[in-house]
């Protein structure tokens, strides 16, 4: 129970009127007392100590409780009950926290003493201690320590021992215990002679059990948050853990979207384009201290009219629209920010609004509130095409210094999987339109409002690895990775365009709220992406490339062009013919076993070991031989489209482009000359490609004459892909191709049917066996 | 091969239908997307449902299309006491002649415009939709052939609305597509009050096509041809709404008819005499939204039927015939 709380004073307290609890309870016993009245003396001593501490005010005498104490032990524990709602671990720790605290050890001190001292049953004693403990555990989020585990098992372990030895004793002599006189004394006094052995056993049982408790997390490594994982690297006392703050506007998020009743907060009528897009925003989320995301303390000012213009939204550069969206807030529903589209242009509103320029927010002055607010807000629609943000120049020094800050306590796998996620993006763009695309399609995450509202650098790693949570964790987890890769990047907190009504206006429920990372493009602004799946919508200008399962770490959860069937080549071993040819195979190396006994080392072995060495040397280079030779293959003259289409599409998996199986040939090729950053003559031979695919497939007729060029087309794509990849992306796309992939699992496919195919003919064979009989 | 007479139907259409087009879109400002969807449906032989709030112009569309085409239109504003006879037809007896005469209902007409079809009673409703699928009335025994070509352009508000009685989804099945006009963007709302306030923009509107012309492209549409694959690929799209988890209802084999006619139109509009793939994925959601009911935890979360119908379309593999071909070789084609 320790870590749940701030400080841990209460626990001396505990530990001190437990003693005394218990001292009665020893005292009622020798007299001794009937069991009930025991019970009854301890319970009352409680009560009376924690009288004293507690309450000590309002009890008669300074001592005696009365009807006061229990009216403010009630007050107490209603406030109790409200701290630890809202409060994460560790609280602080407030007299009703603490009285609950010490309250609940007192009484699990009573029943354990109860059932262990005065009914003799240990092992059912462990109970309300295992609920201590577990509720200490569950609270704290894997921050326990193993330590504590090991104090409280081995306690329990020893009362166990304490209470089999007592039973065995009182049976008599038993097995191996020595020789005592021959049918000698029946009875020995417990604790005495022969009972030893069985101690000894048990104790080595114990500590057995203990070891293999400790040990078996460590070696099984799908048994997740194992006691001795490690906690963050460079962190003391777990001061960063998966802890909220109770400061932001966060919090209320995760109650507001799973409250049974969707509550509307507002309305409004807007004359935007496509509402679908009008986001409402409350507040910008630009600090990033490692342990959560919250707005700067910033300076604010008078509202401006109109507004400045938004921060790196080049007029011009961008088309922009302008919006005009009237705003009337619920009664019930008070907030201190001003919800409005982004970026405002200029607000009308009543009331004492202050405006903070940074975040482009209306921060509410002296307790105003959004209460029935009815205000207009005029703003810019922004709609940038893919193509503009992708040719982005780089952001301003200021703004890439200030939001891409990522704390040095933020585990590496955030920036890990980020870096692995966008490989093969060539612009920040691509990389921020990869991470949304894995976050919201292709990387297996799951939408669950259920899940603990966790913050912090701990928390996203925890995300990343679960896969499931809410806006929060999404946006959170995005603009994390979005920082690590160097792009500017703030999570901004509102709502979702909310839900269109028969009389033209939307109305806004509490179950649209929602939270969103916003990532700087010079020439855009802060630019909207969205990453949470089954929310919002994704902005046009992150389809065009098309969304795809661009992380070549996590296989993709759709059906892929990759894991349709595909018959296998007949070479029955699992090696190639090709890469048997060049002696790459692992089976022809071990001739380094041959005769090894021999004195000096004989001229066979070292021919073997030389042999071995240079199977060795030649393996990393089999990829490359394999994709050169399959290559030389398919651009044969006469090879026909369907192969040049496959050089095509592998080729671009190789530089990180993987296939999708949703997508038509026409889709595939845009998105290769897109995410390939293809212009010129190559995004031309694309098309043409493309082109040549669809008539040979979907046209009518039997087949057109030979296409002309289509090597030359595929060579002048890989050249264009080579030349806008990076050296790494390069040098894997040589040594290492993706599309060596497609190859194995075909042949993972086709052991599977072998194999079922085995297991059907010996399943027919043996009812035949079996039919002469029959 | 195509043919030299397919292709010179195609180049026809193209033109034809891109005339009809920009006359519509002169009246209709800044919805070229609702426009081409609409003369898709009437180029697949469908009927079109138009679905939003008044006043964003549904009715204008209705109207500036059959007017575009040169054909006769009927428009029917659907009331609560609007009768199934006024719909199809009665017969009357004629004193003189001694004999029943038959007087045609509103639906005798090339397009027939519902306006507010959600608001007459259900009897009515299903008067028009039968006539709409079989394209001809019974009425006393005798049959009645509806012209060609025919299309219901049937608008309807949202169904929150107060005295109105939502068509089922069975109903709504009828329709080959369904599209919602949107608000427009304020720049074409600005041009449309230039525009509109003169005299009415429709009564400009000069026909730019004749009926037997667009009887015509039906027939070239039809001839458009459709790979194995991409069948396959539709009937795999409208299969997958039948297994979604957030659907209670998928779309009917029916719908999967539609959409590969829809997909010949688009393909036709786009001058192409075979149909792609894309055709089909450009199609599925106006064809297919308005058939599928969202389970009550779909919309608990908020999600509409275009949303699941893009997430089926997400996750449908298009079908790689390469994919069984074998290891490409040299010869192995």
């Amino acid at each position: 129970m320790v870590p749940l709380v701030d400080k841990t004073t209460w626990l001396l307290q505990a530990a001190l009127l437990l003693a005394v609890q218990a001292a009665v309870g020893v005292v009622a016993r020798r007299v001794p007392l009937a069991v009930w009245l025991t019970v009854l003396l301890q319970a009352l001593t409680g009560l009376l100590l924690l009288t004293v501490v507690f309450a000590r005010a309002q009890a008669i005498g300074g001592l005696l409780p009365g009807p006061d104490v229990l009216h403010e032990f009630a007050q107490l524990v209603a406030e109790g009950t409200d701290d630890v709602g809202r409060y994460a671990a560790p609280a602080p720790a407030t007299t009703a926290i603490r009285l609950l605290l010490v309250g609940g050890v007192l009484l699990v001190g009573l029943v354990v003493d109860v059932v262990a001292v005065t009914f003799r049953g240990a092992a059912p004693a462990g109970l309300p201690l295992l609920a201590l403990y577990s509720v200490g555990a569950g609270l704290a989020q894997g921050r326990t320590d193993w330590l504590w585990f090991l104090t409280a098992a081995a306690g329990y372990l020893l009362l166990l021992l304490a209470e089999g030895r007592d039973r065995l004793s009182r049976w008599g002599r038993v097995f191996g215990g020595g020789q005592g006189p021959a049918g000698g004394a029946a009875v020995l006094a417990p604790g005495q002679g022969p009972a030893v052995a069985p101690v000894r056993t048990g104790r080595r049982i114990g500590v057995l059990v203990l070891g293999l408790a400790l040990a078996a997390p460590l070696v099984l490594p799908s048994i997740d948050g194992g006691l001795l994982r490690p906690r963050t690297p460079g962190k003391g006392e777990g001061a960063g853990g998966g802890t909220i703050s109770a400061v932001n506007p966060l919090v209320s998020l995760q109650n507001n979207l799973n409250q049974p009743q969707n509550r509307e907060v507002m309305r409004y009528r807007t004359s935007a384009g496509s509402p679908q897009d009008l986001y409402l925003r409350i507040v910008a989320l630009d600090r990033f201290d490692g342990s959560s995301w919250r707005a700067s303390d910033r300076k604010i000012t008078d509202v401006p009219v109109p507004l400045p213009a938004p921060a790196g939204l080049a007029p011009g550069a961008v088309r922009t629209e302008e919006a005009i969206t009237s705003v009337a807030a619920a009664d019930g529903y008070a907030q201190n920010y001003l919800p409005m589209p982004y970026p405002a242009q200029s607000v009308r509103v009543e009331g004492r609004w202050r405006y903070e320029p940074e975040g482009r927010t209306l921060v509410g002055d002296h307790g105003q509130t959004t209460r029935g607010a009815r205000y207009q807000v005029t703003s810019l629609v922004v709609e940038p095409t893919a193509a503009q943000l992708a040719a982005a120049p780089a952001p301003p020094e200021k703004v890439l210094r200030e939001y891409t800050q990522v704390p040095s306590t933020v585990p590496p796998v955030v920036a890990d999987t980020a870096r692995k996620v966008t490989a093969g993006a060539a612009n920040p763009y691509e990389q921020a339109v990869k991470l949304q695309d894995w976050f919201a399609v292709g990387g297996g995450f799951r939408y669950d409002t259920e899940v603990g509202s966790g913050s912090g650098s701990n928390a996203i790693a925890r995300f990343l690895e679960e896969k499931r949570g809410f806006c929060v964790h999404f946006s959170f987890s995005m603009a994390a990775m979005a920082r690590t890769l160097g792009i500017p990047a703030r999570v901004a907190v509102g709502f979702t365009p909310g839900t269109p009504q028969s009389d033209g206006s939307v109305s806004v429920g509490s179950k649209d709220a929602h939270a969103w990372p916003e990532l700087y493009f010079e020439g855009a602004g802060w630019t909207r992406f969205e990453p949470t799946p089954s929310r919002g919508t994704q902005p046009d200008y992150t389809l065009a490339p098309g969304p795809a399962p661009d992380d070549p770490a996590a296989p993709s959860p759709r059906p892929s062009r990759s894991a349709a069937p595909r018959p296998a080549p007949s070479t029955g071993s699992g090696c190639p013919a090709e890469l048997r040819k060049s002696g790459g195979c692992g089976k022809h190396t071990p001739q380094a076993q041959a005769p090894a006994r021999a004195d000096g080392p004989s001229p066979l072995l070292v021919t073997g070991i030389a042999a071995g060495a240079l199977a060795v040397l030649a393996l990393p280079l089999l990829p490359l031989a394999w994709r050169t030779r399959v290559r030389a293959r398919r651009l044969a003259p006469g090879a026909g489209v369907p192969a040049a289409w496959q050089e095509l599409t592998d080729t671009a998996w190789d530089y990180g482009i993987p296939p999708d199986g949703s997508r038509t040939p026409r889709m595939a090729a845009a998105r290769i000359t897109a995410a390939g950053a293809l212009q010129g003559a190559a995004a031309d031979a694309v098309t043409r490609l493309a082109t040549a695919v669809e008539q040979d497939l979907y046209a009518p007729g039997p087949a057109q004459a030979p296409v002309q060029g289509l090597a030359e087309d595929v060579t002048l794509v890989r050249t264009g892909l080579r030349a806008a990849a990076g050296r790494p992306a390069r040098l894997r796309a040589l040594l290492a191709p993706a599309s060596l992939r497609r190859r194995l699992s075909a042949w993972g496919t086709a052991w599977t049917a072998a194999r079922a195919r085995a297991v059907t003919r010996v399943r027919s064979s043996v009812p035949r066996r079996g039919k002469p009989d029959a | 091969m195509t043919t030299y007479d397919e292709r010179a139907g195609l180049s026809a259409l193209a033109g034809t239908a891109d005339r009809v087009r920009r006359s519509v879109e002169s009246v209709i400002e800044g919805k070229p997307e609702v426009v081409r969807l609409a003369l898709t449906v009437l180029l697949a032989e469908g009927h079109l449902l138009i679905e939003d709030v008044p006043g964003v112009g549904k009715t204008m569309l209705a109207k500036a299309l059959a007017r575009s085409v040169d054909c006769s239109v009927r428009r029917i504003q659907f009331t609560p006491d609007l009768l199934p006879s006024d719909i199809t037809g009665v017969s009357v007896y004629d004193q003189q002649r001694r004999e029943f005469e038959f007087k045609p209902g509103a639906i005798f007409a090339q397009v027939v415009i519902g306006d507010e079809i959600n608001r007459a009673s259900p009897k009515t409703q299903s008067a028009l939709l039968e006539s709409m699928e079989e394209r001809q009335v019974t009425v006393d025994g005798r049959t009645y052939e509806l012209p060609a070509p025919f299309m219901v352009v049937a608008t309807q508000n949202p169904v929150e609305m107060e005295g109105t009685y939502p068509l089922p989804e069975a109903q709504r099945d009828r329709f080959m597509a369904r599209v919602s006009m949107g608000y427009p963007s304020p720049e074409a709302e600005l041009r449309m009050l230039d525009v509109h306030g003169g005299p009415s923009p429709l009564d400009d509107l000069q026909p730019v096509a004749h009926a037997h012309e667009i009887v015509k492209l039906v027939e070239a549409v039809r001839a458009v041809h459709v790979a194995e694959p991409v069948r396959r690929y539709a009937v795999d799209v409208v299969a997958a709404t039948r297994h979604h988890p957030e659907l209670g209802l998928g779309a009917s084999p029916r719908a999967t008819l539609h959409l590969v006619r829809a997909a010949r139109a688009g393909a036709a509009l786009a001058g192409r005499e075979f149909v792609l793939p894309d055709d089909v994925r450009a199609l599925a959601v106006p064809v297919l939204a308005h058939r599928l009911m969202p389970t009550a935890q779909a919309r608990m979360n908020r999600r509409t039927a275009e949303q699941i119908v893009f997430d089926i379309l997400q996750r449908t593999p298009v079908p790689d015939p390469y994919a069984h071909s074998g290891p490409p070789v040299p010869g192995g084609l």
